[in-house]
């Protein structure tokens, strides 16, 4: 008897140890993936945070990541369309929140970058983000700031000379796995069996994204958790509609120019013809003409403007998109690419009203409020201080699973 | 002693009864007759199945169930309840069956008690019967 | 020459991480030893135009149709023809058939038409003709051979005294799983017609002979079937290299009888299940076939899809751009002497979407 208890303790000690590092999960949210090459630690975390903060890492010094994913706007730009980085250029794209970006299996609208850790690298480079000619700059900054000297050899076992662009991409992809938000009047309502949770009018709405909407098979809902993604890419009709009778050229045209040897990168953010055409452009699958990734809902009535170009200010202008089967404005030409799983939906004003309170229910606690004070999620946006390692890990766990 | 005399008590009924009509049936007792009887009425309605999914009345643009489930295939019955990911969670197959309603043919969902929807789940089954259970495979 | 070759198959390999259809927009030549044999040409199938009423039609078929005719003609360089397999109405209509030729007219190339069995039994082809011509006839390209053939006749008794009006006629032929059908075949005359056609054609010129109906007994039952099919194959048998490209089953098939290689091609409208998918029946699916990925219903092209045909060395290689699925590409194999698919070779490697029951 004793002996089985006493290694019963030894397990549960074995796996609440790890848990306290790792993070409990949100209310409606499964366990964040997290690669085995890429172990979290709140060390490696608070390192990600100063990095993904650092404006020191743009050709002007004035852009870091939390510039266009500000803390304080959901990790967005919102109201943006699409992003500024160095000297005010703007790219072709809006700004993707990174609450929940850990569970995408693709990063960027077009799914360019397999994971976070590949993800960080590009925006340094591009020209309308932080402009940097190559990641030089960056290594020069890390290896010669004595703060980050002791955070990265804390970290990797690494000197700073043998510090790598690798190391800091594993860094902000580890701080970018604690930014998970669940527990919204939705979660509460489903997984938590609070009936209360939601009005009347998200309660409808819900129905509505279930059946007449059509939502829930792209923005995927499961008995236990909601993704609100299925991870994969469709021509919903945004964007594309503007370029439909260019494509036949546009298309075999950027297909040379790849085989030639441009930089995807750089083309989808700076030409916005090229930036339609969306995952056709990295997959060259006829299938994925104009097609761009499903985004989770979660927190998406804190995040406007909405699509892959900030074309639609409203949810109510989202959801009119998708009514009119894929034009904005009824009557367009609806292009010959659009996905089978977008078609006229004749939902009554009601409905659209309904169904525009149910997304508004799927903002988590954290971002519901007026914008929090600068911190909360990592040191503030204007200068890079140094965080206490436990104190972050501490809070990072209570606002994961419990009140903000 | 008492034994007797219900006992004969009972013979006396029973040819009471037998001078009346045939024995009350007991319980869950049918007859032959009965089974060929019932079997026919579900084969009625089997047909009824039939006929809405052969029809194309059922959704706003005149597509049949028949179209794309030549005898109900791909319908897999054996596997219902499961989870559908085109409704997010574990369902039944008249909720399969609404779903496509609403959907390819455009139209609207039946009540789950509605006659119609019996029939069709009647005809869906019937096309696959001997085909072993299977709940939430997908 | 050989360089973008290769990069075409890379591509293709490359894009089944995921679930996509990759076709190449350039490619320059194919590196085979006598290159004027080489060509292409794209195949679509199986629209299915629906009328509602008015000017209304099921728009998930003329989706098909138009993303097929969209897609076809960003290839470049373009396929030397394009061939459209049968079923163009659905009850054969003018309305339909008229709606579906005016989405076909935005094809860029040289089309040709083979009939399929709704578009025939309202008025036994007499509009179909108007449009587009004989309902069967041959030509020759780039040294093949082709036939085509209307396969979806049947016998006199059914077609001109069984129904009251050519309407019934029509919706009993419709039914694909209507017990009151009746069976599809080539018939006596167009068989004759096929062994003058053959006579003086050598034997080692490349045949490719497009029908609707599969020239096979796969399932009489939803008229995956040609009840002459033994006669008909018997007249190829004597050539080298023969090809049977066939509609109707909307659905990936193959198959290889003596020297004949089959190969269904896809529906622009929607999948069907493999026959043996119907518990209460037995089929004949040819042993050779893996089967196309199971379709997701919510998404209306899944399953659905268009065909670019190679013809290298007079044997035809079909590529299948399926959309939200998985392209397959099914090429005569030399070593094996039967069509086989590129990426999928035996049960093993099946994925679970792969495995119909």
């Amino acid at each position: 008897m004793t002996g089985r208890y006493a290694s019963m303790c030894a397990v549960l000690a074995g796996a609440v140890l790890p848990a306290a590092l790792a993070l409990a999960e949100p209310l409606g949210l499964p366990p964040v993936p997290v690669p085995a090459a890429n172990p979290m630690t709140p060390e490696k975390i608070a390192l990600g945070s100063r990095l993904f903060n650092d404006k020191r890492f743009s050709s002007t010094g004035q852009v870091s990541c939390a510039t266009c994913h500000d803390p304080d706007k959901a990790f967005t730009d919102s109201p943006r369309s699409t992003s500024e980085g160095i000297n005010k250029l703007t790219g072709t794209r809006n700004a993707p929140t990174i609450v929940n970006a850990a569970y995408f299996a693709h990063q960027f609208w077009d799914g360019r970058s397999p994971d976070l850790e590949d993800q960080s690298q590009h925006p340094f480079m591009n020209p309308v983000e932080m402009g940097l000619p190559d990641h030089e700059p960056i290594l020069k900054i890390v290896r010669s700031d004595p703060e980050y000297a002791v955070s990265f050899r804390h970290v990797f076992g690494v000197g700073p000379d043998a510090i790598t662009m690798r190391h800091v991409q594993l860094a902000i992809a580890t701080f970018e796995r604690t930014i998970v938000a669940g527990d919204s009047p939705f979660d509460k309502y489903y997984f938590g069996g609070d009936k209360s949770a939601m009005s009347d009018e998200a309660v409808r709405g819900f129905q509505v994204f279930l059946g007449d909407g059509r939502c829930v098979s792209c923005h995927t809902i499961e008995q236990d958790h909601a993704l609100f993604t299925d991870n994969r890419f469709h021509n919903i009709g945004v964007g594309i509609n503007r370029i439909q009778d260019k494509v036949p050229e546009i298309a075999p045209r950027f297909i040379e120019a790849k085989t030639k040897g441009i930089d995807v990168d750089k083309a989808v953010l700076s030409d916005p013809s090229t930036s339609e055409l969306g995952r056709f452009a990295i997959t060259e699958g006829l299938d994925e003409l104009g097609a761009f990734k499903t985004p989770t809902l979660r927190n998406v009535a804190v995040t406007a403007p909405f699509m892959h170009d900030g074309s639609l200010k409203s949810l109510r202008d989202v959801i009119v998109h998708y009514n009119n089967g894929g034009v904005t404005n009824k009557g367009e030409h609806v292009n010959d690419f659009l996905s089978g799983g977008i078609r006229p939906l004749n939902l009554t004003e009601d409905q659209i009203s309904d169904l525009v309170a149910f997304m508004e229910a799927l903002t988590s606690p954290q971002f519901s409020k007026p914008p929090l004070t600068a911190g909360k999620f990592g040191p503030p946006a204007s200068n890079v201080k140094s965080q206490a390692p436990d104190a972050t890990a501490s809070r990072m766990i209570a606002s994961a699973g419990g009140t903000p | 002693m008492k034994k007797a005399i219900i006992g004969s008590g009972l013979a006396a009924l029973a040819g009471l009864s037998l001078s009346l009509g045939p024995a009350p049936a007991r319980a869950d007792e049918f007859t032959k007759q009965d089974v060929e009887r019932w079997t026919a009425q579900f084969m009625q309605v089997v047909a009824q199945g039939r006929a809405l999914w052969t029809d194309g009345k059922l959704g706003t643009n005149g597509v049949a169930c028949a179209q794309c489930h030549p005898n109900a295939a791909n319908t897999h019955p054996e596997t219902y309840p499961k989870f559908q990911k085109q409704i997010g969670r574990v369902i039944t197959l008249p909720e399969m069956i609404n779903w496509c309603l609403r959907n390819p043919l455009e139209g609207q969902p039946l009540g789950l008690d509605d006659p119609k929807m019996t029939a069709m789940v009647a005809y869906v089954t019937y096309e696959r019967r001997g085909v072993k259970l299977a709940p939430g495979q997908h | 020459m050989n360089k973008s070759y290769s990069r075409r198959r890379l591509l293709q390999t490359a894009g089944s991480m995921a679930a996509v259809s990759v076709l190449p927009l350039t490619w320059v030549e194919l590196a085979f030893a006598k290159s004027e044999q080489n060509f292409t040409f794209a195949y679509i199938s199986d629209s299915h135009i629906q009328h509602i009423k008015g000017s209304q039609f099921v728009n998930n078929w003329d989706r098909g149709l138009i993303r097929s005719v969209a897609e076809t003609n960003l290839i470049s360089p373009q396929p030397d023809f394009v061939m459209f397999g049968g079923d163009l109405a659905q009850l054969g209509t003018r309305a339909e058939l008229d709606h579906g030729a005016e989405m076909l007219s935005r094809l860029h190339g040289k089309q040709r038409y083979v009939m399929g069995e709704h578009d025939y039994y309202l008025d036994l082809g007499e509009y179909w003709s108007k449009l587009f011509g004989p309902q069967y006839y041959s030509f020759n390209h780039k040294g093949v051979h082709f036939i085509v053939l209307n396969s979806v006749l049947t016998t006199d008794e059914w077609t001109y005294k069984r129904w009251p009006t050519a309407e019934q006629r029509m919706l009993e032929m419709a039914g694909l799983d209507n017990p009151n059908g009746s069976p599809f075949m080539v018939g006596e005359k167009q068989r004759a017609w096929l062994a003058d056609d053959l006579t003086g054609i050598s034997k080692d010129t490349p045949i490719v002979v497009f029908s609707h109906s599969p020239l096979q007994k796969i399932y009489k039952g939803w008229n995956f079937w040609t009840d002459d099919a033994e006669q008909v194959q018997a007249l190829l048998q004597p050539f080298s290299k023969v090809n049977v490209i066939y509609g109707h089953v909307h659905q990936i098939q193959y198959n290889q009888i003596g020297n004949i290689s089959f190969n269904s091609v896809m529906a622009t409208a929607w999948p069907w299940p493999y026959p043996q998918g119907y518990a209460q029946a037995q089929s004949m699916l040819p042993k050779l076939t893996i089967p196309m990925n199971r379709a997701d219903p919510f998404f209306e092209r899944d399953a659905t899809g268009w065909q670019l045909v190679d013809v290298n060395t007079g044997r035809v290689d079909l590529n299948y751009n399926l959309y939200s699925n998985r392209s397959r590409t099914v090429a005569f194999d030399p070593k094996l002497g039967h069509p086989a698919d590129k990426q999928f070779q035996g049960e093993a490697v099946l994925a679970p979407n792969q495995v119909h029951y």
